[in-house]
This record gives C-alpha cells, sequence and structure tokens, in this order.
C-alpha cells in the first residue's frame, strides 16, 4: 500500500525506495513565511502586562506578556514574542511563535514556530514551518480541509492551501523483499 | 494521512510531511525513559505511564507508526503496554518504522532521527545517552510484537536493523 497516497484509488505503479540512514544534513533553517512588516502598524502586549480572558480585534499583534484565555485575531498576525507566555488556544491568519505557548493554534494560512519557539498543543494550518532548535510537544493538522472547518465562520469558505499538488502523489511503499 | 512519530519533531520531518495533507502526532517518549526502563523505581506501571503520554483522540487511525529506535530501550512489558494503547488506534493497512539489531552487543547509536526525503533519513546527534539500552535482535521483537509483522529489514553498516513493520490487524 502506498501510504503517501493521496488518491488512494487512482492505479499507478508503486515505488519502493531503498531505506537509507544518512549522516545529519546540514539545512538552512527556513525562512518564516509571515507577510513581511514593512511601515505597517502593529499592537503590542508589553513584557509586563497579564491579561486573563480573550484578546481579539483587527489588527496585528505582538504579544511580549503573558495571556492566559484565547486570541482571535483570525484576520491577522500573531506573534509570540520572546518573552511572552501564553496559557491560550490562538486563532489567527498567520502565527509566529518566538515565546512559549501551551495551548491550541490555528492558523488559516501558516504557523512559523522559530528557534527559540517552544510549544506545547495541537496546530491547524495548512502550512507549519518548525525551525531548528523549535520545541515542539502535540500534534500538527496540515489538511487544508480541516483548517477551512475548524477556522472559518459557519457557511464561509477558505481557500485550499495545496489545489495545485493534487497531482503529485508521492508514495512509500513497504514492500518485503 | 495521519502520522505518529516517537521522538522529537525535528524541522526536516515537518517540513517533508507539510507537502502531504496529514496529521502528525509528535510524541517524544524517549523523554520519558528513565521512568519506562526495567532500572527505575516504578512509582507507576508502564502502562500508566504511557498512557499519561499516548493520548490520542477516540477516532484517530494511524497509518504511519515512526517508532524510530524505542523498542531498543523499553523492556517486554512496556512494549506489551505501548501496543495496548496503540492497537484502537491501527487499522488493518497501518504501518511502522523502526530500528533493532542484528547482534544484541552493538552499541547504543545515540541519535535522533527525523525524515529529509522521500528516501532519506536525517540523524542528529543525542545531547547524552539513554537510559535502559538493551536492543532486541530482528527475531525477538518479532516475538514481542504482536501488533505488527516485519515485512522488510535492511542490514546496516553498524550492525543495526533498519525494519518496516506492518500491523497484523484485521478489520
Amino acid at each position: 500500500m502506498a501510504i503517501f497516497d493521496r488518491h488512494k484509488n487512482k492505479e499507478t505503479p508503486p515505488k519502493a525506495p531503498e531505506p537509507v540512514l544518512e549522516e545529519p544534513v546540514a539545512t538552512a533553517p527556513p525562512s518564516p513565511t509571515l507577510s513581511p512588516k514593512t511601515a505597517r502598524s502593529i499592537a503590542m502586549i508589553g513584557p509586563s502586562i497579564k491579561i486573563k480572558g480573550e484578546v481579539s480585534g483587527d489588527e496585528d499583534l505582538l504579544i511580549q506578556g503573558q495571556i492566559e484565555g484565547t486570541v482571535n485575531l483570525k484576520n491577522n498576525e500573531v506573534i509570540v514574542g520572546e518573552s511572552g507566555q501564553l496559557s491560550a488556544d490562538i486563532l489567527a491568519k498567520t502565527i509566529k511563535i518566538d515565546g512559549k505557548v501551551i495551548g491550541d493554534i490555528t492558523g488559516t494560512e501558516n504557523v512559523v514556530i522559530s528557534k527559540l519557539g517552544n510549544v506545547r498543543g495541537n496546530i491547524i494550518a495548512p502550512r507549519v514551518l518548525l525551525e531548528d532548535g523549535a520545541k515542539f510537544k502535540g500534534s500538527i493538522d496540515m489538511d487544508p480541509g480541516d483548517v477551512a472547518g475548524k477556522s472559518a465562520p459557519q457557511g464561509a469558505k477558505e481557500p485550499t492551501a495545496f489545489p495545485s499538488q493534487d497531482n503529485k502523489a508521492p508514495r512509500l511503499d513497504l514492500k518485503s523483499g | 494521512m495521519t502520522v505518529l512519530n516517537i521522538g522529537p519533531a525535528l524541522s526536516e520531518t515537518v517540513e517533508f510531511f507539510s507537502q502531504f495533507r496529514c496529521k502528525l502526532y509528535f510524541i517524544d517518549l524517549f523523554d520519558d525513559l528513565l521512568e519506562l526502563t526495567s532500572a527505575a523505581d516504578h512509582t507507576a506501571s508502564p502502562q500508566q505511564l504511557l498512557s499519561e503520554s499516548l493520548q490520542f483522540p477516540r477516532d484517530t487511525r494511524f497509518d504511519l507508526c515512526l517508532f524510530w529506535d524505542l523498542f531498543n530501550f523499553l523492556d517486554r512489558e512496556a512494549i506489551a503496554a505501548l501496543q495496548d494503547i496503540l492497537r484502537p488506534h491501527l487499522h488493518s493497512d497501518s504501518l511502522a518504522h523502526g530500528f533493532a539489531v542484528h547482534n544484541r552487543r552493538t552499541e547504543q547509536c545515540g541519535k535522533v532521527y527525523g525524515i529529509q526525503e522521500m528516501d532519506q533519513l536525517s540523524t542528529r546527534p543525542r545531547p547524552a545517552a539513554l537510559p535502559g539500552y538493551s536492543p532486541y535482535n530482528q527475531g525477538q521483537l518479532e516475538k514481542i510484537l504482536d501488533c505488527f509483522c516485519v515485512t522488510r529489514s535492511v542490514l546496516l553498516p553498524d550492525s543495526r536493523l533498519e525494519l518496516l513493520l506492518r500491523t497484523t490487524l484485521q478489520n
């Protein structure tokens, strides 16, 4: 069975890769794919601020303080700064974690955990980047169908994240012999 | 596709799976080895310890389990407990990957694993040796595993075995 096949009913010759154990391959950490912050203003919760409850709004947010509750900025960007400590669920368009988060994270576009980031929880996003050194425990759901369904208001539709990759069906076929 | 990675979340593994529609579970049981190993003064059974670490939604069914070299550090009781917990979350086509040894005197590898590409794993050194290393050869492991059978094994240069496994469960 081809386990990496997204088209399980499609008949294509399976590929049987030879398992290979390689030495470490140096890879440059992926660049965060958050939108560029040029002259755009961004709201900030300072390092001495502690919030219990729901944080919501319609602008980008940098969190350097502590939040216990929820962060709901579904059309905007959320950055948890190095000193940020959240025990909260986060919903935003793009999310970058440089600090510590315990909670579920939903990004309708992408989620980046930087090398300084420490996340314990479940991530739902069509695109997730984990930089070298990042600490993560939990699950990552990269099924765009799920993220649309779970993050969008009822009746609304989010664009499919992988529309052009449906024909690319790499597979790992485990065969005896 | 739903994947269970028993080990730390490495950037390349997330990057690799990001090209697929999938759900990844990262649970680093190697962090819990000190409590799980037979040398430990158990205050809780392996079943209890593993149940705390391995909590999945009821409808989760894993297509792929990446055990890496976990079995080399668990005693029979802990491996049985692990299988008991995973059994409800497997299906008849579930696959798995792991490492055993050809010779039980083979030294501990001391690496963490990730997936670089379709046919290439990445390894990184562990900061310190892990406790409880008592590896199994393929025959021993096959007797211990009742949820999985070995479908393919490859002898590696350092006398370790890379194993591809398939579930023995029937729907």
